[in-house]
């Protein structure tokens, strides 16, 4: 049970990693060619807002637009893509044995990411479902479900086919973020695109999916990297093992009945909103678990994976605070539909998701690789600018947020005049978000090198074979 | 934990249960709602969108106003909606019922259109049409929305009183006269039994 939490902070490579390398490296480019897309439309947005006339005679580039093909390259592009190759891999991985059906990861991936590309066309040109979290045209959507389908055998099996039937924590995220996201896909695009429901429970489909998206299917896959990697590179054992369970399946069953915070005031039955606020509070309960098992991250002695990953972490601690505090009428008053509610899904996607989902892209790569990373200071360079980026991002967005709930509610106060406060803060957001996409830039630059040393120049691998495989350590 | 069905229903298990909490209850309560009958009028509440602002509301769909603005008004009493002159009431469910696409919007960027239509902003379409074509505060024009053409015979009714060259003009395409339809459509003011608003509550001291 404690493998991988027993494991010596050794950087082996396995017939594992060495079986399942292309497909992976693939998923992984795909994955930063999309955030670094996304990184472009974001700036571009964020300068749309303090610049109106910016590229405002080009349908395409629309502020609603882009807004939407931002977030669509983000989830489905880039978090959809490397959450899954960290999946996959650290699956097969405790698993015991080499990835089998890798071939349907390949197929699945071109058509998910054919399917992207086909999606953020098809926002530009207007075909967008204008849902939150769901901004994909009805014509892909069951393209992208049969794909991903695809995309994820070989992790099933290699569940399926475990050589230890106990389940290690990131088993279970990892597992729950592979099933659970088809079904509440397919039942967002059942309820919302081939047989839409009536009037505002069109809203409450759509919150139900973005919070599902987000609680059951991207948390989970940062939280399996998190839960490997912490005790593996840390070298010691989860901290109150016990409670990861409860803390599991808090998140599992609690975690999808908070999408009602965001209607609060709205045209909904009170008693979604009312739900979704008890839930926000019981959900504390995981955070503070997670917070007290995967503590040793923040004891990171110098190593580059596990800063990220407190940074990850910690963002998502932050943002399940902010959840909860947000979800009273009082606060929401405020920070309902500003700025604020934006830093908001950016602290829980930019940070918590990214960051840690960073981490365990610097530790996986040089093991499928069989390399290590070209130089160093390209990932010193990616740290600081990712640190730097999601700090001023998500700061001056958040105090943006603030000064906009203020003026809302106070209505002397004009929308041009609100534009006027809030503008410095935005564009300082933009400068953030531009430091974000150069560092993103850089680490998709160093995957690139990474992958053409290897074919070009190979140096004697400078990690030792590992003795057995993973499971047969403990 | 060792059994793999055993964890599979779990999660199956959950994830059922908010649907059933959250989609399917929600469902069991609203989907019945019908427009409201108003026996004095004659007419059935709220009324049915004309064919032109059901395809003005698929360009606000399509161009993603609702990344700036909301379509759901608060109570009176929570947030400055009314004060504004939004509305003089909150948004219900029943608002909703004949929208084939709802557009609630989650961000307030621009100010709420759930009402649009019955502010004083709305009632000419020709100074409505030419705040879509001209930068307003922080709303983008939206010149491709019109198309400049030369002038065979008369000029247009609708040509929009911009500055071009001689001989040309400006028009709005048939989107953006489907747009400036639907938010002329845009209005909740009738009040439903359930949407009166909630009189504040004065103590019965000072009331007498």
């Amino acid at each position: 049970m404690t493998t991988a939490s027993s494991a010596a902070p050794s950087a082996e490579v396995t017939a594992i990693d060495a079986s399942a390398r292309c497909p992976l490296l693939l998923l992984l480019g795909a994955a930063l060619l999309w955030l670094v897309v996304s990184g472009a439309l974001a700036l571009l947005n964020l300068l749309q807002l303090s610049t109106p006339s910016l590229a405002a005679d080009c349908a395409v580039m629309t502020f609603g637009r882009t807004a939407a093909m931002q977030q669509t390259a983000f989830l489905y592009g880039w978090a959809a893509n490397a959450g899954l190759a960290v999946v996959l891999w650290l699956l097969g991985r405790l698993g015991g044995s080499p990835l089998r059906s890798l071939n349907w990861t390949v197929a699945g991936a071109l058509f998910w990411n054919l399917s992207v590309a086909l999606s953020l066309v098809g926002i530009g040109t207007g075909d967008g479902a204008s849902h939150a979290w769901l901004h994909l045209p009805a014509y892909v959507q069951p393209l992208m479900l049969v794909a991903y389908a695809a995309m994820v055998v070989p992790g099933v099996l290699a569940w399926t086919g475990r050589r230890q039937p106990m389940m290690f924590a990131a088993q279970w995220y990892a597992v729950a973020a592979l099933v659970l996201f088809p079904w509440i896909f397919s039942g967002a695009q059942l309820m919302l695109s081939f047989a839409p429901e009536r009037g505002v429970l069109q809203a409450l489909v759509a919150g139900w999916f973005g919070q599902g998206a987000w609680s059951l299917w991207l948390a989970p896959l940062a939280l399996a990297a998190a839960y490997y990697l912490v005790p593996k590179v840390g070298g010691r054992a989860i901290p109150s093992y016990d409670f990861a369970i409860l803390s599991f399946w808090t998140l599992i069953f609690v975690g999808s009945w908070t999408g009602g915070r965001h209607l609060i005031g709205g045209p909904v039955p009170a008693w979604t909103i009312t739900v979704a606020g008890v839930a926000c509070v019981l959900l504390l309960f995981h955070y503070i678990v997670v917070g007290i098992n995967l503590r040793g991250a923040f004891a990171c002695g110098g190593s580059t994976v596990l800063r990220f990953i407190a940074l990850g972490l910690g963002a998502y601690l932050l943002g399940g605070l902010g959840d909860a505090l947000t979800a009273f009428r009082g606060v929401a008053v405020v920070t309902q539909f500003t700025h604020l509610a934006t830093a908001q899904s950016q602290l829980a996607l930019t940070g918590a998701f990214s960051l840690t989902i960073f981490g365990a892209i610097y530790f996986m790569v040089p093991r499928l690789t069989g390399q290590a990373w070209p130089s160093g200071s390209l990932i010193r360079g990616h740290f600081f600018a990712a640190l730097l980026g999601t700090l001023i991002l998500i700061g001056a967005l958040a105090v943006a947020g603030w000064i906009q709930g203020q003026d809302l509610n106070n209505a002397t106060v004009s929308f041009a005049a609100i534009a006027a406060h809030t503008q410095p803060w935005l564009l300082i957001a933009a400068a953030g978000q531009a430091v974000l996409v150069v560092g993103n830039g850089l680490l998709l630059v160093h995957l690139v090198r990474a992958i053409a040393c290897r074919w070009l120049k190979p140096a004697p691998a400078i990690f030792p074979e590992a003795p057995t495989m993973e499971v047969s350590r403990s | 934990m060792k059994n793999s069905l055993t964890f599979f229903l779990g999660l199956f298990f959950a994830l059922v249960l908010s649907w059933a909490g959250i989609v399917f209850g929600a469902h069991a309560q609203l989907s019945r709602l019908a427009p409201y009958f108003d026996e004095n009028e004659g007419k059935a509440f709220p009324e049915r969108m004309p064919g032109i602002a059901a395809r003005g509301q698929l360009v606000y769909q399509d161009l993603g106003c609702a990344a700036c603005h909301t379509q759901q008004v608060r109570r009176p009493d929570f947030g400055s909606d009314k004060a504004r002159g939004w509305g003089e009431r909150q948004s219900v469910a029943r608002d909703y019922v004949s929208q084939s696409n709802v557009q609630l919007g989650s961000s307030r960027i621009g100010p709420d259109l759930a009402n649009f239509g019955a502010r004083p902003a709305a009632v000419d379409a020709q100074r409505l049409t030419r705040y879509l074509y001209d930068q307003h505060g922080g709303m983008p024009s939206y010149r491709f929305l019109f198309e400049t053409r030369k002038i065979t015979g008369e000029r247009s009714a609708q040509a929009l009183p911009v500055t071009v060259p001689a001989g040309r003009e400006v028009v709005p395409t048939p989107r953006a006269e489907a747009l400036v339809a639907y938010l002329q459509s845009l209005s909740n003011v009738y009040e439903y039994p359930e949407a009166r608003p909630v009189a504040p509550v004065e103590s019965k001291e000072a009331a007498k």
